[in-house]
């Protein structure tokens, strides 16, 4: 990226109404983002509508979402970015946007602004395993998708180019993932914690029993969009040339290829720009005049054409202060339709247009992973809250026959501390300084014993779908711009259940191997005595969990109309001209995080519609 | 009340009267400043050099004095200088250690204020104290400046940069810590 690099063009809405697009976007994340790309590449004109405000896309602005990150109190996943009730977003609950049903809730967080939420993701991407495309066949849950691992491979790489992955494919393998002859990720893998290495050296080689098999304990790095070092023998798959990492997504950029420093604040911000977000796609887009941006325009109805269920149009709103419910109103044309605004408000804007589809099945299947958090000290001083919020983990459950009876799931070796489980470093703080005391010498001895100790591990769990978990609609609930607000129904079912058990078992395994103080305790109330919706009893047991922030499964992709809500190019059965891409169209999601899955199928999507523009 | 902690009140009964009460003293600006940094070393661990390195000293004294009020803060920077001048004239560092931890962190009226002046160094969050008339309930903690949020002792004494800033470099994660527990 050179410093004359053209900057996307952001119209009004003059022009917009004015212009008949090829491609009509709605969202600026990865998936709309990969769309606009591909497209525009090929000659398409495009208009991508954003929710948002498009500030991000400078570094200026960019760099006032680091501040706002620096001046928040609570660094919860959406510090860096003002609220914005025009847009609102999820953030574990805190603002109300999600109107739970329950039983349980979808906690977790999206963002809704320009780049969307790989403005604050994590940066993972595993690709899914080839048995977690079967899921119904091989174990009796959930849903098959209609499309094989060998089918979605060759979109994987383009994925793993796109967000610029760093990873051992040789560790990859032996966990159970297939690549082609020779591959290897354009970037090596980062190097593991001093933890990770703690870890390791004392449970390395340990063997635990799960439903009658054998499985081993080993460590492995997990491949992530954050740049390392560009691994030579990529050149084969990037035209003889050396992988060249994506520096700064903002224009204009101080820096180029940056690579991680160990920053460890890859959620929510990372202020060096190492992690791969969607405006690195938007600011490489070759034929920057072909793409226009309409940014602050929240999309509120999709137009059919009765007679045909052709889409003839977008609604959207536009705001210019997002305080303020002022707004004009404005309509999109093209020949195709895209929705990318996520597994959440794809559903939603779908239901809202009275559009359920004719399965009925839009909005049903919501997915996540549930993550299981158990937390310790260790023996000594491992130096925690250095580097990638995650290194390395336990991904050796990932598979086998145990899963007829109870999910696979991940293991998170977490390099910044029980911040997740609730004690953050600045609790350790205040517990230190309020309640014990402590100044001067030994309250720096304090500290370090309390927090440069902690090890976190988090078991992310595989929830296969259910029609009855899902976003629906209700108009008692809208916000100040007249849209609604998803309506979640949402349980984690036995079979989920089974591994958390599993999991906490296999926790105190793991802190006794490694000669650590088990602190975890799942409370039914936080300190102010607030209930926590996420707590549940399960055989005795108490537990709560996390939400993921994985969701997906709403849109689901099918064989045929009545199963499904799209095809496996994510088009839409009853609206032809009509994509709905993004991580609804997963029908499971394994234990792979949904990114890198759900930008291989973006790529995938994209020829198709080329194909149906030149038709 | 257990028998240690009766103890303990009855030691810091004692030190009070031995110590005799604090004379107010009309202090400029230019030694509350002085004695703040003291008091900021002793509490905190860390030397003037590292604690003027932050850059932070004038922005966490004003905003104590805002929050607490001039009088209150003199009071206290008053009752540690004396500790301070009492330790060193005897050349018994104890004497200073248990009059913080008696006089001042143990006391209703200074105890929260210091606690919240580590606490800034710290973390460089103001805290609302209740009893200094600001409402807990009411009154939110904030962080007093961007720019002091990098700066938080925290991060230096626990051996890390801090979150989203001043990044230590490729690999450095895979090192050895540089803090140990002695
Ligand atoms: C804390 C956290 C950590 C994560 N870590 C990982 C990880 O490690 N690995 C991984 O694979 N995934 C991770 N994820 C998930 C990942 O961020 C998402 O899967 C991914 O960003 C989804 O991309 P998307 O383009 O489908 O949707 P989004 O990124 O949500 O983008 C949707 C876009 O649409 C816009 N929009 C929404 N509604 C409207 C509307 N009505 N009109 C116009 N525009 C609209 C939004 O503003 C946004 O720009 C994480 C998520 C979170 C929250
Ligand atoms: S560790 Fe730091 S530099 Fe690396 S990706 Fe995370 S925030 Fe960015």
């Amino acid at each position: 990226m050179s410093q004359s690099q053209t900057t996307l063009k952001s119209v009004d809405c003059e022009t917009v109404s004015k212009t008949f697009y090829d491609v009509v976007i709605v969202g600026a994340g990865v998936a709309g983002s990969i769309v606009a790309k591909q497209l525009s590449e090929q000659g398409k004109t495009v208009l991508i509508l954003e929710a948002g405000t498009g500030k991000s896309l400078t570094l200026e602005g960019f760099q006032s979402h680091v501040e706002t990150f620096y001046g928040a109190v609570d660094k919860n996943p959406n510090a860096p970015y003002p609220l914005n009730p025009n847009a609102l977003s999820p953030t574990d609950g805190a603002n109300g946007y999600f109107e739970e049903k329950g039983p349980l809730p979808l906690s977790g967080s999206y963002t809704r602004v320009l780049g969307g939420t790989t403005m604050h993701w994590e940066g993972k991407t595993i690709r899914m395993l080839p048995e977690d495309f079967e899921l119904r066949t091989r174990y009796g849950h959930g849903l098959d998708w209609p499309i094989s691992y060998k089918d979605i491979q060759p979109y994987y790489r383009k994925a793993e180019y796109e967000i610029g992955v760093s990873g051992n494919t040789e560790e990859q393998k032996g966990l159970g993932v297939t690549f082609m002859d020779g591959y290897v990720l354009p970037m090596l893998e980062l190097p593991p914690s001093y933890l990770d290495q703690k870890v390791s050296e004392k449970i390395h080689g340990t063997t635990v029993e799960i439903e009658g098999e054998t499985i081993k304990l080993d460590l492995s790095t997990f491949p992530q969009g954050r740049n390392s070092i560009p691994n030579p023998d990529y050149k084969k798959y990037n035209d003889g040339d050396d992988f060249i990492p994506q520096g700064v997504g903002s224009v204009e950029p101080v820096e180029y290829g940056e690579r991680c420093q160990g920053n460890a604040n890859c959620v929510p911000i990372c202020p060096v720009q190492a992690k791969y977000d969607a405006r690195k796609t938007l600011n490489r887009i070759a034929f920057p005049e072909r793409v226009h941006i309409l940014p602050q325009a929240v999309a509120y109805k999709v137009e059919v054409d009765p007679a045909n269920g052709r889409v003839t149009a977008i609604h959207y709103k536009r705001y210019q202060d997002k305080n303020s419910p002022e707004h004009t109103l404005g309509i999109a044309k093209g020949t195709l339709f895209v929705l990318a605004t996520n597994a959440v408000e794809n559903a939603k804007l779908m239901l809202a247009s009275e559009l359920p589809s004719t399965s009925g099945l839009m909005g049903c299947h919501l997915m996540d992973h549930p993550f299981l958090l158990a937390w310790a000290l260790m023996p000594e001083v491992t130096g925690t809250m250095r580097g990638p919020l995650v290194t390395s983990g336990i991904s050796t459950f990932r598979k086998g026959a145990f899963r007829k009876k109870q999910s696979a799931f991940a293991v998170d070796i977490h390099n910044d501390g029980w911040g997740w489980s609730g004690t953050g470093a600045t609790d350790v703080v205040r517990d230190a300084v309020d309640n014990k005391h402590k100044y001067g010498a030994e309250l720096r001895q304090e500290l370090i014993s309390k927090i440069s100790r902690q090890l976190l591990l988090a078991f992310m769990c595989e929830l296969p779908a259910d029609p009855s978990n899902r976003v629906t609609i209700d108009a008692q609930y809208k916000d100040q711009l007249g849209n609604y607000r998803p309506v979640i129904h949402f349980d984690v079912a036995d079979y989920c259940k089974n591994t958390f058990a599993y999991a906490r078992k296999l926790s105190q395994t793991i802190f006794q191997r490694l000669g650590a103080e088990d602190h975890t305790k799942y409370d039914k109330r936080d300190q102010d005595g607030n209930l926590d919706p996420a707590y549940f009893e399960y055989q005795g047991e108490s537990y709560w969990f996390r939400g993921g922030n994985h969701f997906s499964g709403t849109h689901v992709m099918g064989t045929t109309k009545n199963n499904s809500v799209v095809d496996q190019n994510l088009r839409s059965w009853d609206h032809e001209n009509l994509y709905l891409v993004g991580a609804g169209s997963m029908p499971s999601i394994g234990s792979s995080n949904t990114t890198l899955t759900l930008a291989a199928l973006s790529f995938k999507s994209s020829e198709q519609m080329l194909r149906d523009l030149k038709s | 009340m257990n028998i240690q902690v009766w103890f303990r009140w009855l030691y810091a009964a004692l030190w009070r009267i031995f110590s005799g009460g604090q004379p107010i003293m009309n202090l400029d600006q230019s030694e509350m400043k002085e004695y703040f940094l003291d008091f900021s070393v002793a509490l905190t661990g860390f030397s003037k050099f590292n604690l003027l390195g932050t850059g932070q000293a004038d922005l966490y004294y004003s905003t104590i004095e805002q929050n607490i009020g001039n009088e209150l803060l003199q009071e206290l920077l008053q009752t540690f200088h004396n500790l301070d001048l009492k330790a060193k004239s005897a050349n018994d560092q104890s004497i200073l250690d248990k009059g913080i931890s008696f006089d001042i962190l143990d006391s209703k009226k200074f105890g929260a204020i210091a606690c919240n002046i580590i606490k800034l160094w710290y973390v460089a969050t103001w805290y609302p104290i209740p009893q200094t008339g600001q409402d807990s309930n009411s009154q939110k903690p904030f962080i007093v400046s961007p720019q002091a949020y990098p700066e938080g002792l925290l991060w230096s004494a626990i051996g890390v940069n801090p979150p989203a800033a001043k990044a230590p470099g490729y690999g450095t994660w895979s090192e050895k810590p540089s803090v140990t527990l002695s």
